[in-house]
């Protein structure tokens, strides 16, 4: 019975302070960036005329601006270890209420306020329910999630509302330097989420609970706080998302931009798989949205069915998220 | 005082062993955890495993049901060499260790608890619910016990998840029961009824091996011990040729001197001060610590001692009592943000789940409990980052290729680096460790105890709290013992001996004239 296993302490031997990665593990841990790549030379290589044309570029760019934004809220969420489903509900009901404010006559401006204001608050309500009380994420914003969406039906009476004052619309349809104005929008909320997350003590206290609650506890970070303030500031950032929404289509429905829920989820995770600790982190997460978008709008090029499309992308996270469990295993 | 190496005591040869385990060895980053220990049980008897807390215990049981695999060392199983890859094996071999937390699934009833998986009777995936009770009432009737059936659980009184724990190993067909502390949560009727289904289990050939810290229990239960100490099998002896008094010194055995520096740091000002301190394992706990002393809490697991400093340093609310730092009262349950600006920091027990995270950077760590030193109007500052993790990576001589490692590729010495030198960067005028050393190497504690020191003799009060009495002596000018909640003993440095100290842990105050 002679053996140097060591069951469930592996992690601790010595081997593992010998800091060196091998060629296959740098590539695989750059694995998701190389998707992307592959993904951009692969639909250049089958449409060289169109993929890359500045068009083209700009109508990806737009196409993922407000997923960009959704997901960015998301990413603050799981930064501190949760998650929320209700992102795309709640933006969904702020574009609904910002219209039908408008549509009864109120000035845009207190419109949009409005609805960021109920943004927001649908996210304090996340943040009491999971740090407060103690519900999983999961459970609570599956229960705010249904009811966002019976509010939303009931701003909107069930139907799509349109008609929309057309200054508003101009914010998602308009253009500055020949680029839509929701894709500067999503570079601005981008940067100001990268830069807190990054250089803030706010950024800090969420990576700290994120990384271990106890830890951060015990550490005299007040934990509860942070992680309400994760959910707020996702469902304020969420609200600003459904609404350029609606600008951009014109029209606000209960359920429009219901994939970005299940996207912004999983650029969130196709994030994740870029940085070494495994955390979210907002780079990766563009990365991921950048993936998501190239994919939808190189298989519409190329003519495939829309439904295909779906089946596809699900299949790439499986795929870069299995990539990523490897390498944290070969660590 | 013999040391087994690999030999069986003459009266064990006379059968073949149940169960033996000869010169196993177990090694963790290096340290060993056991080193030659030795077990040799037969079927029919009741065999008390004894030793001080970090004694290997714990670590040969998880050898002996299959959980680690060891370095090098041999199993009999009945007199075949056996080789257990996993706990699986183990059971189907009939080896089946209890533990206290884990032994029911609370959601289901009590008879899909006592046969469960593979011994669910069915047919062709039906479970055969008549079957499973009468099965379940047969088991539970042969260590006469009637819980009803039906019950789930979750609803069972302690002793009652024990019996059912047993049910459960006997439907497996288990030879040789393994208990860790069976006794603790139980009433001193309960243990009656527990010890009268050890002996039925005994007088029906099975082979128990009873792990415990009452002596007395084992005085009164088992019939014969095996002693260890470091990782080492002591000795092994019947039972009625044994003393109490000689158990407790063959567990203590000799303390090393060298380890530990010098003491005389403490002065007369007091830095902590506490009064009838009550809460959740605590009962009116009342003392007072030093500018420069080191204060050694010492007590049995589950004596409060852990709770008493989660309590100090803010992480736990208490009931009532008033904590006050140089004078200065706390309020009621400060949280550990209020305690730790007060100057109270604790380096918790699980380095692992509470001391670092282990998926971020050493200068990560270090920041999470310094944020608003390293930081202005809310913006971090990397230099100022770097600076406290330079200066705490030096003086504490942590041994990582950069600050930026994470913190899980080093070792549990330089871990347990990681989470001082965050808590040192707070400055604390009371610094809280819990199990300071454990699982560290004999180097590296020896470096933790130098500084402990050194903090002390920059005037910092100093409580650690252990489990091993040689490190509380060897480390402190003061020790106090915990015992159920309430302080049971205390000792200066020059009074303390281990029996002295083993004694107040099992709560008997007065038992120091039968020592000496």
């Amino acid at each position: 019975m002679i053996t140097s296993r060591n069951p469930g302490l592996e992690d601790l031997t010595d081997t593992r302070a010998i800091p060196r990665r091998s060629v296959g593990q740098t590539l695989l841990a750059s694995g998701t960036v190389l998707a992307l790549f592959v993904l951009v030379l692969f639909f250049f290589a089958m449409r060289p005329d169109v993929f890359l044309s500045f068009t083209n570029v700009r109508n990806i760019l737009y196409q993922v601006a407000i997923l960009a934004i959704i997901a960015g809220a998301q990413t603050i969420v799981m930064v501190v270890g949760d998650f929320d489903l209700s992102v795309a509900a709640t933006s969904a009901l702020a574009g609904a209420v910002a219209a039908s404010l408008m549509l009864s006559g109120v000035p845009i401006s207190i419109a949009i306020l409005a609805a960021l204001i109920v943004g927001l608050l649908i996210g304090l309500a996340n943040g009491l329910l999971i740090a407060y009380l103690n519900l999983s994420a999961f459970v609570a914003t599956l229960a705010t999630l249904t009811s966002v969406t019976g509010l939303a039906f009931l701003v909107t009476e069930g139907t799509t509302l349109f008609n929309l004052p057309t200054e508003f619309n101009n914010l998602g349809q308009g253009r500055f330097l020949q680029i839509p104005l929701p894709v500067f929008i999503a570079i601005g909320i981008s940067l100001i989420l990268w830069f807190v997350l990054r250089f803030t003590t706010l950024g800090r206290r969420w990576y700290a609970t994120g990384g271990n609650v106890e830890v951060s506890r015990l550490s005299g970070i007040n934990v509860q706080r942070a992680r309400l303030l994760a959910f707020t500031v996702a469902g304020l950032v969420s609200a600003i998302g459904g609404v350029l929404l609606a600008a951009r289509l014109g029209s606000a429905s209960a359920v429009q931009g219901e994939d970005n829920l299940l996207f912004s989820v999983a650029a969130v995770f196709l994030g994740m798989t870029i940085v070494r600790s495994g955390a979210a982190n907002l780079v990766g997460t563009m990365v991921g949205v950048a993936i998501i978008g190239v994919m939808s709008n190189g298989l519409n090029i190329l003519g495939v069915n829309a439904y295909v499309q779906q089946v596809v992308t699900g299949l790439i996270i499986i795929a870069a998220v299995t990539l990523s469990s490897f390498k944290s295993r070969g660590r | 005082m013999t040391v087994l190496n690999g030999q069986v005591e003459p009266a064990a040869l006379d059968r073949t062993p149940a169960l033996e385990a000869r010169d196993i060895v177990k090694r963790f980053d290096g340290v060993h955890a056991l080193e030659n220990a030795c077990l040799s049980v037969r079927e029919g008897e009741i065999h008390a495993l004894l030793g001080e807390n970090g004694a290997g215990k714990s670590t040969l049981i998880k050898v002996l049901t299959g959980i680690y695999s060891p370095d090098s060392g041999i199993m009999y199983r009945a007199g075949e060499e056996v080789e257990f890859a996993n706990v699986r094996v183990a059971n189907r071999a009939g080896v089946v260790a209890l533990y206290q937390e884990l032994s029911v699934i609370p959601s289901i009833s009590v008879a899909e608890n006592i046969l469960l998986g593979e011994q669910t009777p069915s047919r062709g995936g039906m479970v055969q619910g008549k079957k499973l009770r009468r099965r379940a009432r047969e088991l539970l009737e042969s260590i006469h016990q009637r819980v009803p059936l039906g019950m789930l659980a979750a609803d069972l009184s302690p002793v009652q998840q024990t019996m059912v724990a047993f049910a459960r190993a006997l439907a497996t067909d288990a030879r040789i029961l393994i208990l860790d502390e069976p006794t603790a949560s139980l009433t001193d009727t309960e243990i009656k009824e527990l010890f009268a289904v050890l002996r039925s289990l005994r007088d029906r050939g099975v082979a128990i091996v009873y792990v415990s810290h009452r002596l007395e229990e084992v005085f009164e239960l088992c019939d014969r011990l095996t002693i260890m100490r470091n990782g080492q099998t002591i000795v092994t002896k019947d039972v009625a040729d044994s003393h109490i008094d000689e158990v407790i010194s063959t567990m203590v055995g000799r303390s090393p001197g060298e380890l530990y520096p010098d003491r005389g740091t403490a002065t007369t000002a007091v830095a902590l001060s506490v009064k009838n301190l009550d809460g959740r394992r605590v009962k009116n706990v009342s003392f007072d610590v030093h500018r420069g002393e080191v204060l050694g809490i010492g007590g049995l697991a589950g004596s409060g001692r852990s709770e008493l400093l989660r309590i100090l340093s803010g992480a736990q609310k208490h009931a009532a009592g008033e904590i006050s730092v140089a004078g200065v009262p706390l309020p009621h349950s400060p949280g550990v943000g209020r305690a730790l600006n007060a100057g109270i920091a604790l380096v918790p027990e699980e380095r692992r789940s509470q001391g670092v995270i282990l998926g971020a950077s050493i200068q990560d760590n270090i920041a999470v409990a310094n944020i608003s030193a390293v930081s202005t109007l809310g913006l971090v500052s990397g230099a100022r980052i770097a600076d406290i993790t330079g200066r705490g990576m030096k003086d504490l001589q942590i041994k990582a290729r950069s600050s930026r490692q994470h913190v899980s590729e080093l070792s549990g010495g330089n871990q347990q680096k990681v989470v001082l030198a965050k808590m040192l960067a707070r400055k604390p005028k009371v610094l809280l460790m819990d199990e300071p050393t454990r699982g560290i190497d004999v180097g590296t504690k020896a470096e933790i105890y130098r500084l402990i020191r050194q903090l002390a003799a920059g005037g910092t009060a100093v409580i650690t709290v252990s489990s091993e009495l040689p490190e509380l002596i060897g480390m402190s000018d003061r020790i106090v013992i915990m015992h159920e909640g309430q302080i049971s003993g205390e000792v200066t440095a020059d009074e303390a001996d281990e029996e002295v100290l083993l004694a107040y842990c099992y709560g008997k105050a007065d038992s120091h004239d039968n020592f000496s």
